[in-house]
């Protein structure tokens, strides 16, 4: 609870930091890498829109942290690390694979059974049905030929 | 008269036909009197004009820019230009639902006029009833666009400003809604099967509707699409926001029911999983409306809250209530007979259907996730475009592989001479998915590329089939010819199906092989990337009525200028970002003015996106809808027979 309060400050802080950049200073150049991973974080202040895409300052502020941290030669796993830290892994836009991020992942494939098997019975119960019906008609059809013999016995003795 | 005035009389109006509509229509249920049918219609026809009167008065107001009623008065401006002001009437909350609910009384008369018995018509024009009865009725006493307002202002904020970038704002609400309503017909059909326990012909009477539906809800997300790309700034057309994936689970759902409706419609099978499905398309279609006006989501399509959010959530409670209530009858009688061979066009269809389903069902996860887990637990859960885009790639895999499958079997079962196409047609998977690890791409994107090679094999021997068959027959000229007119319908599915492999092989592409770069440029300044020189020319200023703009001149070697802009807005302290795009057949060049030098105009910052066969998304999109109008188009024959029927019941 106390670590989404601090990450709440920091969103506002950073939130303000990157409103300052507004200025007259040309914002950083930013490679093709910076966007790449930006893309795996998310942004605070949005919903449905990554680091990389949000035009909102918060973001402008990541993908700037994003470059330097990349200047200063580390690691993708370090960087994304640096906000995990900071913000929680909230922050990761695929959710992770494992605690509550593990039901998400793994419903899909629940459900994909779920619904796959749901379509197997019904299919192998109307089949059931259809065979079943077979099986009348053919007794039913044993039933007439027999008495129809009969008739034709009747009938021919008549 | 006031616009005001008019606008109230004309829901008022509305309502009451309504109202009698539905007496009317109960009328002929209980007396079993089809005349109480006809004059159903009739109320039907007089509450379409009810809303359209209000639907005009509320434009009057915008056009004439009269400030002395709600909506105005809060959504509008006189600086607008003209279409903005004609498109504002959809741009809030209020006006949109006003434009729902006149769609829905239109879809109401409309459909009504093929209703003539007093069997299932009475049900199915009452269900129609009740349903605009629910807008109508929120329209007029909840959120009424035509209150009054005490001290008019002189001028209002007018409408959200991203919603003023780009003229496709006044195209893709209507469609949405043309989409969203035309499913309420299928249901009301159904319901109506229900309750008069017809369960097989619906769906064959509902068809026409439903793809007509289908339609629309296709060309809307494309539609939505387009507008992000040009408009939002980030280089996307799909970003999966709870807003997109809403108006996205009923298309998955109503594709997976075209595609059920078939083997109802053949073999009499999957009855009572076809009412499940027409019931849960039409209940997402107010879902979608239900998270974006509640203000549960915020996004661009998030309108102000208010009381709107709760009804609309007990409007979709009933709607899956009543549904699911008949279902259960339903189940309960409705016993399919039938072997259903999996190689087979109806095991495949059926396949089809799970994969759509599997699909509607990510999506609804996704999207809801994070709001369960935050209202339960607090905690907050990010499930964002990665999530759903490694789902969808699977899902997709396997619905390119069944739909080029699916319409090539026979139904019930497989014959050889379709089993040697698949032999080619997986000899064409095999050598484009090679080609593409050969020219390093992807394995995924390679196997696309192989898929989609695998579909347009089976399509072309598809349509080459029928006319070497005929032209044995008939010489080639005229076999051609023949068989164009002669199962026009069957091509069109045929086209929107070649039309998803297009989309697919946009799609694998375009989110493979995205190139973002951000730089800053002194005006004059040329800079090498992507295998083009782009240069800034020029900055400068333009000011229009209702906005300021500040556009960069950007040559793009090859492609010519293009003139990235930041526009002002009166109601907005921050700019908005309106990115020029170079469409070509290869990679679309898309610029954005990301920030300008204030001071002394000497500098730039541009943000370059590059993404490789977007235009193949819009392409595409052009094909589904004209494979779309070649089903729904009347051939003369099909066009003659509700006639000569009407003609033998009369």
């Amino acid at each position: 609870m106390k670590r989404t309060v601090w990450a709440w400050v920091l969103v506002l802080a950073l939130g303000i930091a990157g409103a300052q950049t507004v200025g007259n200073e040309p914002p950083p150049d930013l490679s093709p890498e910076v966007f790449e991973i930006a893309k795996k974080l998310r942004c605070p202040v949005c919903r449905g829109e990554s680091a990389a895409e949000s035009n909102a300052g918060v973001t402008e502020e990541m993908r700037r942290q994003i470059a330097e941290m990349l200047a200063e030669g580390k690691t993708e796993d370090e960087i994304i690390q640096y906000f995990v830290d900071r913000y929680t892994e909230w922050i990761l836009y695929e959710p992770p694979k494992r605690g509550l991020g593990l039901v998400v992942w793994l419903a899909p494939v629940i459900g994909l059974g779920l619904f796959g098997f749901g379509l197997y019975s019904y299919m192998k119960v109307a089949a059931r049905r259809e065979a079943a019906a077979d099986a009348v008609g053919e007794e039913d059809l044993a039933r007439l030929e027999a008495e129809l013999a009969q008739d034709d016995g009747s009938g021919g003795q008549a | 008269m006031t616009p005001g005035m008019l606008g109230n009389l004309g829901l008022g109006m509305a309502v009451l036909f309504s109202v009698a509509g539905l007496m009317a229509a109960i009328t002929a249920w209980i007396a079993r009197d089809a005349r109480y049918v006809w004059v159903a219609r009739r109320a039907a026809l007089v509450a379409f004009l009810g809303t359209l009167t209000a639907f005009g008065a509320l434009e009057w107001a915008l056009l004439t820019d009269d400030f002395s009623i709600l909506y105005t008065a809060r959504n509008h401006t006189s600086a607008s230009p003209t279409w903005v002001k004609f498109a504002t009437l959809w741009a809030a909350l209020e006006g949109s639902i006003l434009l729902w609910a006149m769609l829905q009384t239109f879809y109401t008369w409309l459909a009504g006029r093929k209703m003539r018995d007093y069997w299932t018509s009475p049900v199915a024009l009452g269900t129609l009833f009740v349903i605009q009865l629910f807008f109508l009725v929120n329209v007029l006493f909840v959120i009424n666009p035509f209150t009054p307002v005490p001290n008019p202002p002189a001028d209002g904020p007018g409408p959200n400003p991203l919603l003023q970038n780009h003229w496709m704002m006044a195209v893709h609400p209507i469609l949405m809604y043309l989409g969203f309503v035309g499913l309420s017909v299928p249901f009301a059909y159904a319901v109506a099967a229900m309750v008069t326990r017809r369960y097989q012909t619906w769906v064959a009477e509902t068809k026409w509707w439903l793809i007509f539906a289908w339609g629309f809800l296709t060309a809307a997300i494309f539609a939505g699409g387009w507008w992000s790309y040009e408009v939002l700034g980030w280089g996307g057309y799909w970003a999966w926001d709870p807003v997109e994936n809403a108006s996205f689970i009923p298309w998955l759902l109503a594709t997976a029911f075209v595609h059920t409706a078939m083997v109802q419609e053949r073999r009499g099978l999957f009855r009572s999983w076809n009412f499940a499905l027409v019931t849960l398309a039409f209940a997402a279609t107010v879902f979608g409306t239900f998270l974006t006006r509640s203000g549960v989501i915020e996004s661009v399509h998030a309108f102000a809250g208010g009381p709107v959010g709760p009804i609309f959530l007990g409007f979709l409670l009933v709607i899956l209530a009543v549904g699911f209530a008949l279902l259960g009858r339903v189940s309960s009688e409705v016993r399919d007979v039938g072997t259903v061979n999996l190689w087979s066009r109806e095991g495949l269809l059926l396949l089809g259907a799970l994969v759509f389903v599997v699909m509607a069902f990510v999506v609804i996860l996704g999207t809801l996730f994070p709001l369960l887990v935050e209202a339960f637990n607090g905690a907050k859960v990010s499930v964002g475009a990665p999530f759903f885009n490694q789902l969808f790639v699977p899902l997709g895999y396997a619905m390119l592989v069944l739909m080029a499958l699916g319409p090539l079997l026979p139904w019930r079962k497989a014959d050889p001479e379709t089993l040697r196409v698949v032999v080619w047609m997986t000899i064409a998977l095999v050598l484009g998915t090679g080609a593409g690890l050969a020219l390093g791409w992807t394995l995924w994107v390679s196997l696309t590329v192989g898929l989609f090679l695998f579909n347009l094999v089976a399509l072309a021997w598809l349509i080459w089939n029928p006319i070497a068959r005929r032209s044995r027959a008939l010489g080639s000229v005229r076999a051609g010819m023949s068989a164009a007119g002669w199962s026009r319908r069957r091509y069109g599915g045929y086209l929107v199906h070649l039309a998803v492999a297009l989309a697919a092989l946009a799609i694998a592409f375009s989110q493979s092989y995205r190139l973002d770069v951000q730089k800053t440029l002194e005006i004059g300044e040329s800079w090498q990337v992507a295998g083009r020189t782009i240069t800034v020319h020029a900055l400068r200023a333009v000011e229009e009525p209702h906005r300021y703009s500040v556009i960069a001149d950007v040559e793009v070697s090859g492609l010519g200028t293009l003139h990235p802009r930041l526009n002002y807005y009166r109601t907005s302290r921050t700019p908005f970002a309106s990115p020029a795009v170079a469409y070509t057949l290869g990679k679309d060049y898309y610029l954005v003015l990301q920030a300008f030098d204030q001071q002394n105009s000497q500098w730039v910052t541009l943000r370059l996106v590059v993404t490789p066969l977007v235009l193949w998304l819009w392409v595409s999109a052009i094909l589904m809808i004209i494979g779309t109008a070649m089903i729904l188009w009347p051939s003369g024959r099909r066009a003659a027979r509700p006639s000569a029927a009407g003609e033998v019941t009369a």
